[in-house]
């Protein structure tokens, strides 16, 4: 298993670095950089232009400035920003907490929610219950995020219930530790409830239809003939089997999240990467950007691996394929 | 018994698999989803209404009004006095509150007709419907005087001269002028606390009441031949407002239609100067529901031709890899690997900062369709590859083969073909992904441009919750958006199950 693993990660070190040239390209193919405000400004003079352009490096070839952003960036040095003026990795390290955060909280509400929904209506199939679920799901997956996110902003403000956006209170550096997380998870709400309802949909339909077909396998019907009490049946036998298509969506589901919410993220003002992303990209922030991008692509590569590796923690068929 | 019932159950369906062409089958099935159908409807619907943007449109999408900003949905009445004309609805006056700067809108309209007698007792007439008249402007005179213990005083006179007179006016130019009284506790409170009044005040004593004296004093008539004519009201025998029928067929603004025929006949409107705002208007006035038809073009067009793109790179790339297979296959896979390492909206706002801004509306356009069908293209050829490795290995292809076909004629008319079924299913079920990210892509700022439209660049304006608070049709674009992407998925699921060979021929 150890061995797999490290296989993995070492299988995706060509293609980070297909991923970082790709990205390098495709920022310094963008008309101007980051200078150009500077160079508008008449106050700027051209001796000091050149300075700053030398001190981003920004006046190296592309192949050289490619290879010395790598070399720096294999020691761990991610660069300066240059809107910032702070080291890249500062920057970035605030901002995936809060994405962290927000994905995790989602994970756990929308899969939670979709598998025991999912399993109500397979155990309901055509009642009434199922076929509310069922609208309810596909007007999950219909709905577009950010529409969403403005209802929920709407409602919001309107009843006054739940905040307008942001991670925490104004005054939160006054809370303790309790309220602080009640603070959070208030302003969690939103954000995670929008992210949430179209994965737990997904979740919901791949639930039920995985656990009907289960349902009619014959070594289900074999348990039941048996005289197996119905619990056992359902939880103990159907259900580990019908689990393992979903462990491999909640590895997309993961690497998804983890990937950044941008839209989401920018209805609600939620401090995130996907922000970071969008404005690095705007302000032309050629190391922020690198960062960013190179970070996601990362936790969307590890988000597969841990779905595989849960995948064999389940099912002792991949387990042995991988010894 | 039993199984002589069984029998023609079983003979029905190969009767039918025997006689049916496989298309007929599918359409056969497709009729008999009926959630399919009902989506198919709305999306004809929806592409007819996009199509024929302009005959549905009572006003032009790219004017813009400045002083109806956010106007609200108009009102459709249909009585005046009680009696049925109709629908019609008044013009809009807007206010800004002076205190709070907020923008608020009242019916108003001009005056149509009205008679009465002037200050010397010569009796008048006129109409708009009278060709020498052009305008007629009232002026209103008010008034607000405070009553004391110790006297009375006027706090403030004022007069304005107006065409579009608010419908709330009506009983002041019934009676040719209206004195209100105040002397509510509550309302004298508002009176003496406003610092303004503090002098006048101290002259009267104790207030008792105020009174609001308001009336209409003369009427300024605007000739046809630029001469003008003022007369003192003395009283006001009949009026009546002007009121905007609802047109069926309405000659409008002029366009042409399929950008070929010029005509201005549009499905529904009302005279000018009055608009018609189905919907409301947004930040620059214009019609919610006409940019939401115009919008459509953009929206429901992005998917086919993001698709198209698609699902020809698709082919191809993923054709040669899993034909060739070799370098060309290992090539192609690692970069398609990349590129779905990098999360599809940065990638997609990545590329579309390689574009400059400033590039004419169509051409960005189609710039947006291009860069989405970019993100599209590397899971489609993977699939497409993995195919493409499995019919390769079946009889008819090594038949064909022997048999010395050309590589092109093998791939474009033996394994292309089979990948149809596939193909077709998941076309329907991505156009969706194509129509949301172009949304999103306009709803950040990175896809098309104002004044051109689109329903997520609509959403942008929907995104300051102090708008968004009190214009709320601003969401109209999102509701639009969501009907049209369920109505894709229910029919992408209607043709994956009318494709589906195990439900066909039963």
């Amino acid at each position: 298993m150890f061995k797999y693993i490290v296989r993995r990660l070492i299988l995706s070190i060509p293609v980070l670095l297909g991923v970082s040239f790709l990205s390098f390209i495709i920022i310094q193919a963008a008309p101007g950089d980051f200078l150009d405000q500077f160079r508008m400004n008449p106050t700027f003079s051209q001796e000091s232009i050149r300075l700053l352009e030398e001190k981003f490096g920004l006046n190296d070839n592309f192949f050289v400035q490619y290879g010395k952003w790598l070399f720096q960036m294999v020691q761990g040095n991610w660069g300066h920003s240059f809107q910032y003026h702070q080291p890249v990795f500062s920057i970035i390290w605030t901002r995936v907490g809060a994405t962290l955060l927000l994905s995790i909280t989602t994970l756990i509400l929308s899969w939670s929610i979709g598998i025991s929904v999912g399993i109500f209506a397979a155990l309901r199939q055509y009642r009434p219950g199922d076929q509310i679920a069922s609208v309810v799901a596909f007007l999950g997956l219909s709905i577009p995020n950010f529409f969403f996110a403005l209802l929920f902003l709407y409602f919001a403000a309107k009843t006054g219930w739940f905040p307008i956006g942001g991670i925490m209170s104004i005054n939160s550096a006054e809370f303790g530790f309790w309220q602080t997380i009640g603070d959070y998870l208030w302003h969690v709400v939103g954000p995670a409830i929008t992210l949430g309802f179209s994965g737990l949909a997904g979740v919901m339909r791949q639930m039920r239809g995985q656990f009907l077909d289960q349902m009619s396998m014959d070594y289900v019907e074999f348990a039941r003939a048996k005289g197996m009490p119905r619990r056992t049946v359902v939880f103990g036998h159907a259900l580990r089997n019908a689990i393992n298509p979903l462990i491999t969506m909640f590895g997309y589901a993961l690497s998804s999240l983890l990937g950044g919410a941008v839209l989401t993220e920018t209805v609600f003002s939620w401090p995130g990467m996907g922000r970071l992303t969008i404005e690095a990209l705007n302000a032309q922030d050629l190391y922020l950007v690198m960062a960013t991008l190179l970070l996601s692509s990362l936790m969307l590569i590890i988000g597969n691996l841990i779905a595989d590796i849960f995948l064999a923690g389940v099912d002792p068929r991949v387990r042995k394929r991988f010894q | 018994m039993a199984q002589e019932n069984q029998t023609p159950q079983q003979v029905e369906p190969s009767f039918e698999v025997e006689y049916m062409s496989r298309w007929k089958l599918i359409v056969r099935a497709f009729k008999k989803h009926k959630t399919g159908r009902i989506a198919l409807v709305i999306l004809v619907i929806f592409y007819a209404l996009s199509i024929f943007a302009d005959f549905f449109s009572p006003v032009n999408p790219y004017v813009q009004n400045t002083d109806r900003t956010y106007a609200p949905p108009s009102e459709v009445l249909w009585r005046v006095d009680g009696k049925f004309v109709g629908p019609y609805i008044y013009d809009v006056a807007s206010y800004r509150d002076p205190v709070t700067y907020q923008r608020y809108y009242e019916p108003a309209s001009v005056i149509q007709e009205i008679t009465g007698e002037d200050t010397d007792g010569n009796a008048f007439s006129f109409s708009l419907d009278d060709p020498k008249i052009q305008n007629i402007f009232t002026r209103f005179e008010s008034e607000i005087i405070a009553v004391g213990t110790e006297g009375e005083r006027t706090l403030t006179k004022s007069s304005k001269e107006m065409k579009l007179v608010p419908i709330s006016k009506k009983e002041i130019l019934r009676q040719g002028g209206i004195d209100t009284v105040y002397n509510s506790p509550e309302d004298l409170e508002v009176y003496l606390n406003n610092p303004i009044y503090s002098y006048k005040m101290n002259r009267i004593g104790q207030l008792t009441e105020i009174h609001v004296d308001e009336g209409i004093r003369a009427l300024n008539i605007e000739f046809t031949d630029g001469s003008k004519k003022t007369v003192e009201v003395g009283s006001i025998d009949d009026f009546s407002f002007k009121i905007f029928k609802i047109k069926l067929f309405n000659r409008g603004w002029e366009y042409k239609l399929f950008g070929l025929i010029p005509t201005n006949l549009h499905l529904f409107g009302v005279d000018s100067p009055a608009q018609y705002y189905l919907f409301g208007a947004d930040a620059y006035g214009r019609d919610v529901w006409t940019r939401i038809l115009f919008g459509s073009r953009i929206s429901l067009s992005v998917g086919f031709a993001g698709i198209l793109i698609t699902f020809t790179l698709g082919l191809l790339l993923g054709g040669v890899a899993g034909y060739y297979g070799g370098w060309t296959d290992e090539t192609l896979m690692r970069i398609t690997e990349i590129l779905m390492s990098i999360p599809g909206l940065y990638l997609l706002i990545s590329l579309r900062a390689i574009l400059p801004q400033d590039l004419p509306s169509h051409i960005t356009y189609l710039m947006i369709i291009v860069i989405l069908s970019f993100i599209g293209w590397p899971g489609m050829s993977r699939v497409i590859r993995g195919m493409v490795l499995s019919i390769k290995q079946t009889e008819y292809v090594e038949a064909a083969r022997a048999m010395g076909y050309p590589t092109r004629r093998i791939i474009w008319r033996h394994i292309i073909p089979n990948t149809s079924t596939y193909v077709i299913v998941s076309a329907t079920l991505a156009i969706p992904g194509y129509i949301l990210g172009e949304a999103g892509l306009s709803f950040l700022g990175f896809g098309i441009r104002e004044p051109q439209s689109s329903w997520g660049l609509m959403l942008t304006q929907a995104q300051k919750l102090s708008v968004l608070e009190q214009y709320p049709w601003l969401l109209l674009p999102g509701v639009f958006l969501f009907f049209a992407i369920l109505a894709f998925n229910l029919f992408g699921d209607a043709v994956r199950d009318a494709f589906d060979p195990k439900g066909l021929g039963n």
